[in-house]
C-alpha cells in the first residue's frame, strides 16, 4: 500500500459517506436490485441449502489440509508447463510480476477483474516500472479512469450513477455525453477490444483452483477474464492460498451458489477452466503461463482457530449488499480493497494494522452471516478481532470520541458486575430520560450523549422490566 | 414404450453411423452418456428455456441437413463479411463451410499450426470475422450453458472474438446439470484442455446494475440442437 489509512480517516470518510444522500440512493437501489434477483434464483433452486452446506464442508476440509492440496496443485500446474511462484507477501508478488513483465518486454498489460491484485497494489508498481496497465472489467475500467479504487468487490462502480459515468466518458474519452448504459458499454467495448488484441501480457485473479486436475477457474460475465487469459502471449494468474479445492467434483457445489449470491444468476456467463499454456498446434492461449500463489497474512489467519473460518470466503459480495453499515457509508470509507463485513474481518490480516479498526465498524446485526453462501459466522469473528485488538499491547490510535466511548464502556462494565447497582442505576436513568421521550422515542439527548442521538434514535424507557429481558422472552 | 425403445435404438445407430462417417470428428471424445429413454426432448426443452432466459436464442432442434440450411439462412439475414468455423464442428463442418461458400460468403476454417506468423495471421482474421461457428461438447439443461473445450482445431477465440456466436450441440450431449457435465468431461480431459462454460452472450451489470449484452465477447448467442434423424 502506498499510504496506510489511519482510524481518523475512517471516521471522517464514514461520516462523509453517511451524510451523502446521493450515495445512499445509488447503494440502496443497487442493493435492492441485487437482493431481488438473489432471492428469486435462490427460491427456485430447491437444493440451495444443501449446496451451501456442501460448499462449506468442502472449504472446511480444504483449509484443513491446505499444505497437501497446494503441493498437489503446484505439481499439476508445473506438469502442464506453468511456472508457479509462492509469494510470502504483497511485495514479493509485485516484484515477481514486475520483473516478469520487464523480462518479457511487456509494454501493455490487460487485466481481468481481480481483487487479489488490488490487495497487493499491483497497478501502481507496474506503472512505476513504466508499463501501461489497463483494467478491462467495465466497472474496473470506469474506476480506473476516475483514478479511484473499486468500492465493491463485485460491482466496482456501484457508487456511480449512469450520469456520473456519462460525464466521465465525455471528459476522459472525448465522446459526446450520454447516460445510456448500452451506449457507454459499446464505447468501452471498442476501446478495450483494441487493447486486448495488442496486449503482450494478461493478468487475472482466480476463483477456485482444483488440485486434482491442476485447473484454475476464473468466473466472470463480460469476457474480460477470457480475453486476458487467452490472447496475450504471457499470462499471469494471481491467487490466494485459500482458493484451492480438492476435486473437480467439488466445483459444482460452489458454482451453483456463487452466481446466485453474487449477481442473482444461476451461473455466470463465462466459467473459464485454465490448466496451462497452449499446447503445440493450438491457435490461442498464452505461450507462457505463471501462477502466483499468495500468502500475505493468510497463513496467520489459518493459525487463529476463530479467524480461520474467514478463509472460506468465496468473494461473492453478498454480505456487502445486506450490510446496513456498508449501505450507509459506501465501500470507499473502509479504505481497503475488501470493504463491508467480509472486508472488516480479512483486511486486518491482508492489508495490515492500518485496517485494525475495521472490526469495530459493525452493528453486529448478523445479516452478513445469514446471507453468506458458506455460512461464515462474521459477527463472531468481528467480536474475536475486537477482543484481540483491545488486548493488543499496541492498541490503535483512537480519535477522541472513540476513546471516550471505550472509557465509558469500561465504567459500564464495572457497574454491570453489581446487579443491585445496575438495577438502581437503570431506574434512575429511566426516570431522568422520561421527560425527553416523545412517541416512544428519544430523538435528542443532552451532552455528552448528544453525539449518539445525532445519527440514531433511542427507544424510550418503559416502566417495568428492562428491555433485554423482554427481548429474550420474545425469542423463546 | 416399444416405439420409444425403437426410436432410441434407431437414434443410437444413427449417431454411431454419423460419427464413423465424419472425417473431422475429434478423436479423443469422451464416452457418450446416454440419457434415460424419452428424457432427451425434455432436456432440450429445459435447455432452450434457460438459454433464452440468459439472452441466448435457440434456432431449432434440427437434423444435420436442416442445421446447414438454417446456418446459411442466418448468414443471409446478417450478411457477414467473414464467417469463421472450427474444423470438427457438428460432425461435418466441411458441409457447412461448403454450403456457406456456395451461398457466396467468405469462410475461414481454423486449422492447427505451430508457426508463429501463421498463428498471428489466423488470429487477425478471426478478430475480423462477424460470425463464429463451433460445436459444444456438452450443453447443460438446468442453466442453459454450453461447455466448449479448446482444442487445436477449435480455439477459444472462435467463440469469443466474433460479435455473433453460433453454437451447435447434439441432443445426446445435453445433460441435466453442471455436476453431470463435469462428470461426463472427467478430470483427465480438464487436466489437458482449457474449457469455457458459456451461459448466454457476454454481459455486464456494472452501470447501475442494468444488464447490457455484448461487452467483450459475443453480443448474440444462437444455438442449434442437432437431432440426427430424418423422420
Amino acid at each position: 500500500m502506498t499510504e496506510s489509512p489511519k482510524p481518523r480517516d475512517f471516521f471522517q470518510a464514514s461520516e462523509a459517506g453517511a451524510a451523502d444522500h446521493e450515495l445512499h440512493r445509488k447503494l440502496e437501489s443497487a442493493s435492492a436490485r441485487h437482493l431481488g434477483h438473489f432471492v428469486q434464483v435462490r427460491d427456485e433452486f430447491a437444493p440451495y441449502e444443501d449446496e451451501r452446506s456442501a460448499a462449506r464442508a468442502i472449504k472446511q476440509d480444504s483449509i484443513g489440509r491446505l499444505d497437501e492440496l497446494l503441493i498437489e496443485l503446484t505439481r499439476r500446474l508445473e506438469a502442464h508447463g506453468c511456472k508457479v511462484f509462492f509469494a510470502a507477501d504483497a511485495a514479493e508478488a509485485r516484484d515477481y510480476i514486475v520483473a516478469l513483465a520487464r523480462r518479457s518486454g511487456a509494454h501493455r498489460i490487460v487485466k481481468g477483474k481481480s481483487m487479489t491484485t488490488e490487495e497487493i497494489a499491483l497497478n501502481p508498481a507496474l506503472e512505476q516500472a513504466g508499463i501501461e496497465v489497463l483494467e478491462t472489467d467495465l466497472g474496473e475500467y470506469i474506476v480506473q479512469l476516475r483514478g479511484e479504487p473499486p468500492s465493491h468487490i463485485i460491482t466496482p462502480a456501484i457508487h456511480l450513477s449512469k450520469e456520473d459515468i456519462g460525464d466521465l466518458f465525455h471528459v476522459k474519452l472525448g465522446i459526446p455525453y450520454t447516460p445510456e448504459p448500452a451506449e457507454l458499454t459499446a464505447v468501452a467495448r471498442s476501446r478495450l477490444r483494441e487493447s486486448f488484441l495488442r496486449a503482450d501480457l494478461g493478468i487475472t485473479g482466480v476463483n477456485f483452483a482444483i488440485a486434482e486436475t491442476g485447473s484454475l477457474i476464473v468466473v466472470e460475465n463480460e469476457g474480460n477474464g477470457r480475453m486476458s487469459s487467452t490472447l496475450p502471449e504471457v499470462f499471469v494468474a494471481v491467487m490466494g492460498i485459500e482458493k484451492v479445492i480438492p476435486k473437480l467434483a467439488d466445483l459444482p457445489h460452489f458454482l451453483e451458489i456463487l452466481g446466485r449470491t453474487a449477481t442473482g444468476q444461476k451461473l455466470t456467463t463465462y466459467t473459464n477452466f485454465i490448466q496451462g499454456p497452449r499446447a503445440p498446434g493450438e491457435l490461442d492461449g498464452p505461450r507462457e503461463m505463471h501462477v502466483v500463489i499468495l500468502d500475505n497474512g493468510r497463513s496467520a489467519m489459518l493459525a487463529d482457530p476463530v479467524l480461520r473460518e474467514a478463509l472460506m470466503c468465496i468473494r461473492c459480495g453478498a454480505c456487502l449488499n445486506v450490510c446496513p453499515v456498508y449501505r450507509r457509508i459506501g465501500g470507499h470509507a473502509y479504505q481497503s480493497p475488501y470493504p463491508g463485513p467480509i472486508g472488516s474481518i480479512i483486511s486486518p490480516n491482508l492489508v495490515g494494522s492500518a485496517a485494525a479498526h475495521l472490526p469495530f465498524a459493525s452493528t453486529l446485526c448478523g445479516a452478513c452471516k445469514d446471507v453468506c453462501p458458506v455460512k461464515i459466522d462474521i459477527p463472531r469473528i468481528l467480536l474475536h478481532l475486537r477482543w484481540k485488538e483491545s488486548a493488543s499491547p499496541t492498541p490503535p490510535q483512537w480519535p477522541g470520541a472513540a476513546r471516550r466511548a471505550r472509557a465509558g464502556a469500561r465504567r459500564f462494565a464495572r457497574m454491570a458486575r453489581h446487579p443491585r447497582t445496575m438495577r438502581l442505576m437503570g431506574r434512575i436513568v429511566a426516570l431522568m430520560l422520561r421527560p425527553l421521550a416523545h412517541d416512544g422515542w428519544i430523538r435528542r439527548m443532552p451532552p455528552p450523549f448528544g453525539n449518539w442521538t445525532k445519527l440514531r434514535d433511542f427507544p424510550a424507557p418503559r416502566p417495568g422490566r428492562p428491555r433485554a429481558t423482554e427481548n429474550q422472552d420474545a425469542k423463546l | 414404450m416399444a416405439e420409444l425403445h425403437k426410436l432410441v435404438a434407431a437414434l443410437r445407430t444413427a449417431l454411431e453411423a454419423d460419427t464413423a462417417a465424419s472425417p473431422h470428428a475429434p478423436a479423443e471424445r469422451p464416452a457418450m452418456p446416454v440419457a434415460p429413454d424419452g428424457f432427451r426432448a425434455e432436456l432440450a426443452a429445459r435447455f432452450a428455456r434457460e438459454l433464452e432466459a440468459v439472452g441466448g436464442r435457440l434456432l431449432g432442434i434440427l437434423t444435420p441437413a436442416e442445421a446447414i440450411d438454417r446456418i446459411v439462412a442466418i448468414a443471409k439475414e446478417t450478411n457477414p463479411r467473414l464467417v469463421a468455423i472450427a474444423d470438427g464442428a457438428a460432425g461435418d463442418c466441411a458441409a457447412i463451410a461448403a454450403a456457406l461458400d456456395a451461398a457466396g460468403f467468405a469462410v475461414m476454417r481454423t486449422t492447427p499450426t505451430t508457426d508463429d506468423g501463421a498463428r498471428a495471421a489466423i488470429r487477425d482474421r478471426l478478430s475480423r470475422a462477424d460470425i463464429g461457428i463451433a460445436e459444444a461438447d456438452y450443453a447443460i439443461a438446468s442453466t442453459g450453458t454450453l461447455a466448449v473445450l479448446s482444442t487445436p482445431n477449435r480455439p477459444s477465440s472462435l467463440t469469443l472474438l466474433p460479435p455473433s456466436s453460433v453454437i451447435i450441440v447434439r441432443v445426446d450431449r445435453i445433460v441435466t446439470d453442471l455436476a453431470a457435465a463435469l462428470e461426463a468431461l472427467g478430470p483427465e480431459t480438464l487436466a489437458t484442455h482449457r474449457m469455457t462454460l458459456i451461459t448466454g452472450p457476454s454481459r455486464t451489470a456494472d452501470i447501475e446494475k442494468r444488464i447490457v449484452l455484448g461487452v467483450h465477447g459475443p453480443k448474440s448467442l444462437d444455438v442449434i440442437v442437432v437431432w440426427p434423424h430424418d423422420d
